[in-house]
């Protein structure tokens, strides 16, 4: 037996040093191999990814919701005969929030709804501290941007007219036409805009709204010219 | 006596009287700077068009000056006369202009246009130029053309040594072997292969760690929107258009809306930042985005008012956590005070945003470990979450409970085991 394999052995490496130029050309050939996998795969991975597409990942089905997510496509949820809008059922409103405002929005040119909102009252009592505190910086984030952070109607995108914006926003501390506007004139202009002003309903959930007009109050309270300015009462000129 | 002052009244009363004309007409303008921010400003803008029409220019558009003035104390009055102007203007926009009769004189009206008119000249005159973009060169090239063109030297300069040697030992008559071509010299290939296997495995080692990470994701947006326009210049705080940051789970990307809220009056970009460039280099069109994104408001620029064709901006996300990962921004923002610049990075600097964090585990659980909890103290501020451990402690302290059961730290809600 064993001597058997010594042969063996013996005779291979023979026919190994017999057939040594076969040998080494194939030896080349796969170094040949190895180095240009080698060299492949350098460039593949040096040239890096590219930024503007999302990166591979190694389980897609645990990375990638099969659910409806956020910002998901909704396109297709019709043809699979799923009810999807997008907004909260008629006539329901989110626990603890207040009534929702009953006048609706103008139509162009009417201003029926804009004058009947002066009824409205704001069913929020006063502010404590803490409500203070949240309602400045709902202001601070929404309204001063515009309206300055000292209600003096000069934020940073009017600035003096050097800013972007065109148009002048009212000063809400000062300015009579604001001072004497009923509250709820105030939330209606809050929540579908006035002149270049957009609607911020989709910004102020109902609560945050009245908290917001509490606290131009608040600080409207120091200096307070009741004298009604005659653009005042013209500010309400309707187009016929 | 009498004489001296009839001869100083005759000449104080016309210095008097220059005086206080040169100081009107200069303090003119000034005036009417005033008057414009209090009773027009609102409504219009001496080069832009906003709710009113631009000013610049009234003067010279309107028939008559008599006309113009009745118009501005009370269009009605105007628009009364049958002239047709007043009565094409009545129409210019559907929101009817203030009755200023009774409130500005015809003095007050010569002032604001004095000062409309000193606007638009300010405005022609050019201000600062923008400056370039400085262009940040990459030498990493540069370094790797370098390093291959000494390795090429050193081989050739290995080649060169043993052939002069081999020279040598036949000029001494050592016998020496036929020289073999250095691509099939074994020494050369086992020390290229093996530089070339860890340079592979580096690369490879790299790139299977990055999988699934998306630092430096930076997608092109179908609007070229600057964040270093709008939060940088314009100092428009993050809340105002992610509001959804503060109130709950996403930081929502803001609908059409929102950006209309402002756009309805900025229509153009001004070049306030500089000019804009998109990742490649190319110069971006301030006011053609901003016409982008009237086309999908459904706004109609002349008329002033949405037409209904409007349709939502895909816009790209950018930071995505992946399915099995429970993000929540409120926990972070309000609880947590965190500061949104902490994870996305100074976004009020980035033209157009990239990621900035690794959104990877380590990177989570790391800053896990350093945060410090702000726990509620005794003015009340902090967080209050964990101040039913504090009373617990005191209670056993004082003997009143022996033990905190399960259900007292909430063991009994429903979410604990249906969720």
């Amino acid at each position: 037996m064993t001597k058997t394999r010594k042969c063996l052995n013996r005779n291979n490496k023979k026919s190994k040093k017999n057939s040594q130029p076969v040998n080494q050309y194939y030896f080349t050939m796969k170094k040949t191999a190895i180095l240009s996998v080698a060299i492949a795969s350098v460039i593949l991975f040096s040239c890096g990814r590219d930024k503007t597409k999302p990166n591979s990942v190694y389980m897609p089905d645990m990375m990638y919701s099969r659910a409806i997510e956020t910002y998901s496509n909704t396109d297709t949820l019709k043809a699979q005969g799923i009810f999807y809008n997008a907004t909260p059922v008629k006539g329901t409103i989110k626990r603890g929030e207040l009534f929702p405002f009953s006048i609706e929005m103008d139509k162009v040119g009417d201003s029926t709804n804009y004058i009947a909102s002066r009824q409205v009252q704001n069913p929020l009592p006063a502010l404590d501290a803490v409500q203070t505190k949240e309602a400045e910086r709902l202001y601070l984030v929404n309204c001063g941007i515009c309206h300055g952070t000292k209600l003096d109607g000069n934020g940073p995108l009017y600035n003096d007219g050097k800013g972007p914006y065109s148009a002048a926003p009212r000063a809400l501390a000062t300015d009579p036409i604001v001072v004497n506007m009923p509250d709820g004139q105030m939330f209606y202009s809050i929540s579908y805009g006035k002149n270049l002003m957009g609607g911020y309903a989709s910004q102020l959930n109902t609560t945050q709204r009245w908290m917001v007009i509490h606290y131009i109050r608040s600080k409207q309270k120091p200096a307070a010219p009741v004298a009604a300015a005659p653009a005042a009462a013209a500010d309400t000129t309707v187009k016929k | 006596m009498s004489e001296h002052r009839t001869i100083a009244k005759r000449i104080l009363f016309p210095v008097l009287f220059f005086s206080l004309l040169f100081t009107t007409s200069s303090a003119l303008a000034q005036d009417g700077k005033a008057l414009f921010k209090a009773n027009c400003a609102a409504c219009h803008n001496p080069l832009k068009a906003g709710t009113g029409p631009a000013l610049g220019g009234v003067e010279s558009r309107w028939p008559s000056k008599e006309l113009l003035y009745t118009w501005i104390k009370n269009w009605n009055k105007a628009v009364a006369t049958g002239d047709p102007y007043a009565v094409k203007m009545k129409d210019w926009s559907p929101v009817a202009m203030t009755v200023f009769e009774g409130a500005i004189n015809d003095k007050d009206i010569d002032a604001i246009l004095a000062y409309v008119e000193t606007a638009v000249k300010d405005a022609q005159t050019p201000t600062a130029t923008a400056g370039q973009p400085v262009v940040e060169s990459d030498n990493s090239l540069l370094y790797g053309i370098l390093t291959l063109i000494l390795a090429v030297i050193a081989l050739i300069l290995l080649g060169v040594n043993s052939n002069l040697r081999k020279l040598a030992d036949d000029k001494d008559g050592i016998p020496s072997s036929e020289p073999i071509a250095f691509y099939k010299n074994k020494a050369y290939i086992a020390m290229l292969s093996l530089v070339l296997f860890v340079i592979a495995g580096f690369f490879l080692v790299r790139w299977g760690i990055g999988m699934g990470r998306e630092k430096d994701y930076i997608p092109e947006q179908p609007i070229f929107y600057s964040h270093k326009v709008h939060a940088g210049q314009n100092q428009i705080n993050c809340l105002y258009c992610h509001g959804g940051a503060y109130e709950g789970k996403h930081a929502n990307i803001p609908s059409v809306n929102v950006c209309m809220n402002c756009h309805q009056a900025i229509g153009q970009y001004t070049g306030s930042a500089g000019p804009l460039y998109r990742e490649d280099g190319t110069e971006v069109n301030g006011t053609e985005e901003i016409a982008k994104l009237y086309a999908a408001a459904g706004w109609d620029t002349i008329a002033k008012k949405y037409t209904g064709a409007g349709k939502p901006i895909e816009w790209v996300r950018i930071h995505n956590l992946p399915d099995h990962v429970y993000f929540n921004h409120s926990q972070h923002t309000k609880a947590g005070k965190v500061q949104c610049q902490t994870c996305h990075g100074e976004v009020t600097n980035m033209d157009v945003v990239s990621q900035f964090s690794e959104l990877s585990m380590g990177w989570c659980v790391n800053c896990h470990r350093e945060s410090k909890v702000d726990f509620n103290d005794e003015k009340g501020n902090g967080n209050k979450f964990y101040s039913i451990y504090e009373k617990f402690h005191q209670e056993i302290k004082e003997k009143k409970r022996d033990s905190v059961t399960v259900n007292d730290i909430g063991g009994l809600e429903c979410q604990k085991c249906h969720y």
